[in-house]
């Protein structure tokens, strides 16, 4: 299939994946038959009831999850084209460990909210990697990833800590958060996470035709007019802000960030101009078909975060052996 | 790209303008009780369809004979051990119909709405769920239970709410009641000291400031661990340090005391020399977070000071107050 069919197809497939979730939930009183009667005919019985969880329940959790799909696999995409390295991910600076150190936290003490705590700290452990890995006003890349293994396993520390002295009741729900869900998404939390989402992904579209030039490397970047270790703290700025504002309210959710990215490289190409609405877009659309699956038990729900790993982690190593899934 | 630019632009302005706040339902209340995050909840009438998320709690509304009022169980309900009791006290548990929107902390909150109950009782731990619940204007009862007589107060609230206030005070009275005639059957006896483990392991135990404690005082005994927390990991140089009389394990599908006798780490230990090692048996017959908590306190309390061997004494006791607790049979 020709590669701009192909990008139509991505373009306009998440409309109607969102639509059909719409009619996929747990609850058996809201049939398929009720909510056709109530879109078209606004004449459902218990047409309040599938109007709320249309609405209330459905919508935001949809929307909600597919600006986390995107997002992480956006923000994964422009990481791995700054650090030129095809296995970087969103949290390789520590973001995942510090956002769960952060919830865990706030779960033990119970003062502050889970999502800012998690935000706040996710912020915090980057923070921290960058600042390690700065030396004589300077960052490397090695220094930096460096600095994100240290990050990660301080906070990862911290947790265990964290885990060690809570009560099982709150165990348990630091485990379910760091497990990944959106059980209880609303408009609220939607609310929450759309500015930075928003902010983020705006100064990665702006940036990202330059994204190309930084691939090429440093001197290539200088010698054609950019800045690159400008544009790599406007691009580090830009996914962390978007992927700590959406973790916060989903938990980790596993290895989405890294295999998005690979499987739009594999049908687009390399050119971060196009690649990173297609990560968004794809990215968002399969989200919505995971967290379709996780939701639709009855009487429990499996953690998204789960279900990522698990079909993402099969689908990577075919296509490790499979394709050629190289950077150049 | 305009196209899918436009696109873009598009799906951002669905997200802004589709983000709106849910219904909230206005009340005019005559029933009120505040519950464990100490919020007042406010019923019109008597809850009649209610959700109870906690097996502790569920067992409480069963108790009070308020089944007919429940419309949506925790999934923990259907497992084996569980459902073995439940199955006898409902029959739409029996026959697998009665809803179960969730567990511990994993819910639906679709299947919540969808069930349009009158009352959510929960984990007050569960704030992610109770502000997401509340959003629909269901009211949610949030409980957390840290001594006995946060025990006495949820059976108590429940009567209030299911409208059964005679049944629960007759309830509480009597485990009041119960649990004094254990203690004062021991007053005269030196407490032992008891190390209670829990199902993690040798390791896993409770403080001064935990139900465990309560219950062992219950008992008549004492807790051989004296730091403060409600569940704690030591070492084993500390429980050397603690020398109990006694170890108590709680239900453990791992382990059985003969394990923890033969554990070559635990040979010095004075309750280990003894063979002073019990299990709890199950642990919906055990569970003292519910007005069952006398049952392991007899129990302790006969390994402590009593005949430790008879079985049959200890099934009477059971099927005994299972009769007076729920109004049925549940054992064969």
């Amino acid at each position: 299939m020709a590669r701009k069919t192909l990008k139509y197809i991505v373009i306009l497939t998440p409309f109607p994946v969102m639509v059909f979730s719409l009619f996929l939930g747990a609850s058996d009183n809201i049939t398929f038959k009720k909510i056709i009667s109530f879109l078209f005919m606004q004449e459902a019985t218990d047409a309040e009831m599938v109007k709320t969880i249309l609405y209330h329940v459905r919508l935001p959790r949809i929307l909600l999850v597919f600006l986390t799909g995107g997002i992480l696999a956006a923000s994964g995409s422009a990481m791995q084209a700054i650090f030129r390295n095809p296995l970087v991910d969103p949290y390789i600076l520590g973001l995942s460990s510090g956002a769960a150190f952060g919830a865990a936290f706030a779960l033990f003490i119970a003062v502050i909210p889970i999502q800012l705590s998690a935000f706040i700290f996710g912020l915090s452990a980057v923070s921290l990697s960058y600042i390690m890995a700065r030396k004589n006003k300077q960052v490397s890349i090695v220094s930096l990833i460096l600095a994100g293994i240290i990050t990660n396993g301080i906070f990862t520390a911290l947790l265990t800590i964290v885990q060690i002295v809570s009560d099982p009741f709150k165990l348990q729900s630091i485990v379910h958060w760091i497990m990944g869900s959106f059980h209880t998404a609303n408009w609220f939390k939607l609310k929450l996470v759309i500015i930075p989402a928003v902010i983020g992904l705006f100064v990665m579209f702006l940036l990202r035709w330059k994204l190309n030039v930084l691939a090429l490397g440093d001197e290539e970047a200088l010698s054609a007019g950019i800045n690159p270790d400008r544009i790599k703290i406007w691009i580090l700025l830009a996914t962390t802000l978007a992927s700590s504002a959406v973790i916060a309210v989903s938990g980790i959710i596993g290895l989405y960030g890294l295999i998005v990215p690979h499987l739009v490289r594999m049908i687009f190409g390399v050119n971060n101009k196009s690649t990173l609405l297609m990560n968004l877009l794809l990215g968002g659309a399969f989200l919505v078909v995971i967290d379709d699956i996780s939701r639709s038990f009855k009487g429990f729900e499996i953690p998204v975060g789960v279900f990522t790993m698990l079909i993402c982690a099969p689908f990577f190593i075919w296509l490790l052996k499979k394709t050629n899934t190289g950077w150049q | 790209m305009k196209l899918s630019q436009l696109y873009l632009l598009t799906y951002i302005l669905v997200f802004v303008a589709c983000t709106n706040s849910p219904p909230v339902q206005s009340t005019n209340d005559k029933i009120v009780v505040t519950d464990f995050r100490g919020v007042e909840i406010k019923l019109e009438k008597p809850a009649e369809k209610v959700i109870c998320l906690i097996e502790s709690a569920l067992s409480g509304v069963y108790m009070l004979q308020q089944q007919n009022r429940i419309i949506g169980v925790p999934s923990a309900v259907y497992n084996d051990n569980l459902f073995q009791y439940y199955s006898r006290l409902d029959s739409r548990i029996l026959n697998k119909t009665l809803p179960a929107p969730g567990n511990w902390d994993f819910i639906s909150i679709e299947q919540i709405v969808g069930l349009k109950p009158d009352l959510v009782i929960i984990w007050s731990s569960q704030t992610d769920a109770i502000e997401n619940i509340e959003q629909f204007g269901i009211p949610v009862y949030a409980v957390m239970l840290h001594s006995f007589s946060d025990i006495y107060k949820e059976i108590e609230d429940f009567g209030i709410l299911l409208d059964c206030t005679e049944k629960a005070d007759s309830l509480v009275t009597f485990t009041k009641n119960e649990m004094e005639t254990i203690n004062a059957n021991n007053r005269n006896q030196t407490p032992k000291s008891i190390y209670f483990m829990w199902s993690q392991g040798i390791t896993e135990t409770s403080g001064k400031n935990s139900t465990v404690n309560e219950l062992l005082e219950a008992a008549g005994v004492t807790n051989a661990c004296n730091l403060p927390d409600e569940h704690v990991s030591v070492s084993i140089e500390k429980i050397y340090d603690w020398n109990p009389d006694m170890i108590v394990m709680w239900y453990n599908e791992k382990l059985n005391p003969v394990d923890v006798i033969n554990d070559p780490l635990l040979q010095g230990l004075q309750a280990v020399k003894e063979g002073k090692v019990y299990e709890l048996p199950e642990v919906f017959a055990c569970d003292f977070w519910t007005l069952k908590m006398q049952y392991p306190a007899q129990l302790i309390s006969k390994w402590a000071y009593g005949d430790n061997s008879d079985t049959e004494n200890q099934n009477q006791l059971l099927r005994k107050m299972y009769v007076q607790l729920y109004n049925k049979e549940l054992l064969d």
